[in-house]
């Protein structure tokens, strides 16, 4: 079981794959936000290869060698190798890179008044966006209007293994093994980025020490690890350090938006507008347009507002590019919300929940900004307000509230094999578990359908050979996704024994060979939605208190459910209390250890109080999703819960005011 | 230069390199792969092995350091190990598993030393180790309910 492989120190990370002959790979980086390179000698560098490795071939991409400049610390320009491992950290030395200083930006504030950083561009706006219809506000029913700015900084995944990848060539393909959430998206990735056919290259997941969102990218270093495998007709390995983590890894949040809310004086929201702005770092990302897009279509989250616009402006930074953090967008996009309907009822005089129940509704609704929202939310938060007794609760704790929208990820859906030999069940899944211990509900789910005991099944490391197609794993997708299609093959492989054996029966499974791949289509996004609460004395670390009333459908697992609330929940808190990446002016990254980047530590576990409530979802296991219900729901009702105790409204994320929590800076 | 370590009960006689951290001894020498890095700078408590009972970060500490000294690591059949590792399944103290051996080892080290670890000595203590997946809560379970056990099985010997 996999349980038992970890604590036993068998896990089979990407730091853990040896072959003989084994190259170690180091890449020198650059040490400047911005400044043009003169000469590079040495090392695998842009002289011999030269390319890129974005989905989408925007003129902004970046090079996975650096061209003639660079952009942001830590940026890639040479790799060097030997079969030691320090060896090749001393190899770094060799390589000598003539660098001319330029000036760098290092914020989205400093971007939007500096210079453009890149030749032929006018200023550093990247892209721009828009959602929704464009409204003047002569022509929209209100009778007040609240404006402000909801900042939230970067914050990093920081998964605890850092990211990293062997290639090795062999037999004439390219075999991958990667720390990933999608084996698949890699392969795409690679595969265009190398000018490979289908057949060159298959990509072996390993066990994944934690993801968060960042592990579902493909990399410039995986690139060039790949590269020089075949160059070199050796495995090559590379393992991030922790500093190079926090340097160059895509981070997640980096958003302003600057919102306009207009409503009746009796709470009733009329229309919504701003612009949101996105840190993209130095060069376009693929994530750049998930991100963006979460936020600009969902803001309006669980509440109809019938006049809704937003321009989403894509800013460029000297810093490390744009990527994926659990959620992507989505909790952006409940903050922004969130923050500016408390700033609405504090305006109002309202109680926080009054104005909540005034613009939640009976029925599902299209929002103007293109968000289906499946469920009516208004039911749902009064049967939450009076679960929690609210309304005496707010009267004796500093409470702040939220309610939420997980719009879940299912689409396109999801690819499985099960094979059926010597008395075991081996599943493979398509999306790739990347640490939140899928195993569980995987012999629960399977345990049931076979009618065999759960050790009999184990959940095992796939690759694009085995899964010829497969999605991936995020966007609170694999209860609904993996446990559908899990579901679906089993129904197969039931019915190859029936029509063997005229029945089925656990025995007949098991004393003969089954093996069936199926891929389970779903052509939209589901979502559901969820209830947080947060009271806490901002002189105790330890008051933290997290109320949880969440929709999850069927419970597939209830441990891995409590997993994704705990663990959420301490990241939620970090995020508003302390988690983050700083640069100084002029782009130089402040926070090069992991210690300083803010992430909580175990002497801050804050208290729960969970409430789960099982609707079933139209999907074969009922399920809904999870992973990302609370960093949507939890920051903002948070905020709400100090920023009642200081008098001081809370828009900027994370807060940043030592004299909060003493204990937690001591 | 030569080194002379017992890990896990079993002397190593290796010439390495004086500049070998005790993290790449283990993993890369010995091939015990079950001590992790996830940080370089003592931070994170991946790489937390015991030195002569007394835990340690592994990477930051070079092998030769622990020249003639006793390293403890996840691999070890210790049986009050087996106790914890169980704990830990038990309360489902893990998700993705990459800090669990370093929490194990840290854990050990807890209850070793002190035999009435209440719930803030023990999270005072863990703060050297982090965990990104679990919010530390299915963790502080575990090293109770090991606990429970370990004193359970005293007063049973006893």
């Amino acid at each position: 079981m996999y349980l038992n492989r970890f604590v036993d120190g068998e896990g089979k990370y990407i730091d853990d794959i040896k072959f003989d002959n084994m190259l170690y790979m180091s890449i020198v980086r650059s040490p400047y936000a911005h400044a043009k390179i003169k000469n590079v000698k040495g090392g695998l560098n842009s002289n011999e290869l030269k390319a890129y490795y974005t989905g989408t071939d925007h003129a902004m991409r970046e090079p996975v060698l650096a061209i003639d400049e660079v952009s942001y610390v830590g940026q890639c320009i040479a790799a060097v190798f030997s079969e030691n491992r320090y060896e090749s950290e001393d190899l770094l030395n060799s390589v000598e890179v003539d660098y001319e200083p330029l000036d760098a930006v290092s914020s989205i504030d400093d971007a939007l008044k500096k210079p453009a950083i890149h030749k032929g561009m006018k200023d550093n706006i990247l892209d721009v966006e828009e959602a929704g219809n464009k409204f003047n506000e002569r022509d929209i029913n209100y009778d007040l209007k609240v404006s402000d700015t909801i900042f939230m900084d970067r914050v990093l995944a920081n998964p605890i293994e850092t990211r990293g990848v062997v290639a090795y060539y062999r037999d004439g393909v390219l075999h991958v093994y990667v720390s990933s959430q999608s084996v698949h998206r890699l392969k795409g990735g690679l595969m265009k980025s190398l000018n490979l056919k289908d057949n060159d290259i298959i990509v072996h997941h390993v066990d994944t020490g934690g993801a968060f969102g960042l592990k579902a990218l493909l990399f410039p270093e995986y690139v060039i690890a790949c590269y020089a495998a075949m160059k070199y007709k050796k495995p090559v390995k590379w393992i991030e350090t922790r500093t190079e983590h926090l340097q160059s890894s895509h981070a997640g949040r980096g958003v302003r938006a600057d919102i306009t809310l207009y409503a009746r004086n009796n709470g009733k929201i009329t229309g919504l507008d701003g612009t949101v702005y996105l840190d993209t770092g130095a060069y376009f990302a693929d994530a750049d347009l998930v991100d963006m897009g979460n936020v600009i279509h969902e803001v309006t989250g669980p509440y109809f507002i019938e006049n809704a616009h937003l321009t989403g402006k894509y800013v460029l930074t000297d810093k490390a590019l744009n990527g994926y953090y659990r959620g992507a967008g989505k909790p952006e996009a409940s903050i922004i919300m969130e923050r500016m309907i408390d700033l609405l009822a504090d305006k109002l005089k309202m109680d926080i929940a009054d104005i909540r129940l005034e613009n939640a509704t009976e029925k599902p609704f299209k929002s103007p900004l293109g968000l289906d929202m499946n469920y009516p939310t208004k039911p749902f938060l009064e049967a939450a307000l009076k679960y929690f007794d609210y309304y005496k609760l707010s009267k004796k704790e500093n409470l702040g509230i939220s309610l939420g929208v997980l719009d879940e990820d299912t689409a396109p859906g999801e690819s499985c094999r099960i094979i059926v030999k010597n008395g075991k069940v081996k599943v493979y899944l398509g999306g790739d578990v990347s640490g939140q211990g899928h195993e569980l509900f995987v012999q629960e789910i399977l345990g049931n359908e076979f009618g065999i005991e759960q050790s009999l099944i184990s959940l095992d490391y796939d690759d694009t050979d085995i899964l010829k197609e497969g999605t991936g794993t995020w966007g609170s997708r694999s209860g609904i996704t993996h446990g559908s299609v899990l579901m679906k093959t089993a129904e197969v492989i039931k019915n190859d024994v029936i029509k063997k054996f005229g029945k089925y029966d656990s025995d007949l499974l098991l004393k003969n060979e089954f093996n069936e791949y199926y891929y389970y289509k779903i052509d939209y996004n589901a979502n559901s939605v969820n209830f947080n609460m947060v009271s806490s004395d901002i002189n105790d670390i330890n008051s933290i208190k997290i109320y949880v009333y969440y929709d999850l459908g069927k419970v597939l697992n209830l441990k891995n459910v409590l997993g994704s609330i705990h663990g959420g929940g301490l990241q939620a808190i970090g995020e508003v209390l302390s988690e983050t990446l700083r640069y100084t002016d002029d782009g130089q990254l402040i926070t090069n250890n992991i210690a300083d980047a803010g992430l909580l530590t175990a002497d801050k576990i804050p208290q729960y109080d969970i409430k789960i409530v099982e609707n079933n979802s139209e999907f074969p296991d009922k399920a809904k999703g999870i992973g990302e219900s609370t960093m949507i729901g939890i920051p903002s009702a948070f905020a709400r819960s100090v920023e009642l105790q200081t008098g001081k409204r809370v828009s900027k994320f994370p807060i940043d005011d030592i004299s909060l929590f003493n204990k937690c800076v001591e | 230069m030569m080194v002379n370590i017992d890990v896990n009960g079993k002397e190593y006689k290796k010439d390495i390199e004086p500049r070998m951290l005790l993290v790449s001894f283990l993993r890369d020498e010995l091939n015990l792969t079950g001590t992790h890095i996830g940080c370089d700078t003592s931070n994170c408590g991946a790489c937390t092995v015991l030195m002569d009972g007394k835990s340690i970060k592994s990477c930051t500490v070079l092998a030769v350091q622990a020249n003639n000294h006793k390293i403890t690591t996840i691999e070890s059949d210790d049986p009050k190990l087996d106790v914890i590792k169980q704990a830990y399944v038990d309360e489902n103290g893990l998700q993705c598993g990459f800090c669990t051996p370093g929490m194990i080892m840290q854990t050990f080290y807890i209850l070793e030393n002190n035999e009435n670890a209440d719930e803030e000595y023990i999270k005072k203590n863990l703060r050297g180790n982090l965990c990104r997946c679990t919010g530390y809560k299915s963790i502080l379970d575990s090293i109770k309910k090991a606990e429970e056990k370990m004193k359970g099985e005293i007063s049973v010997s006893k």
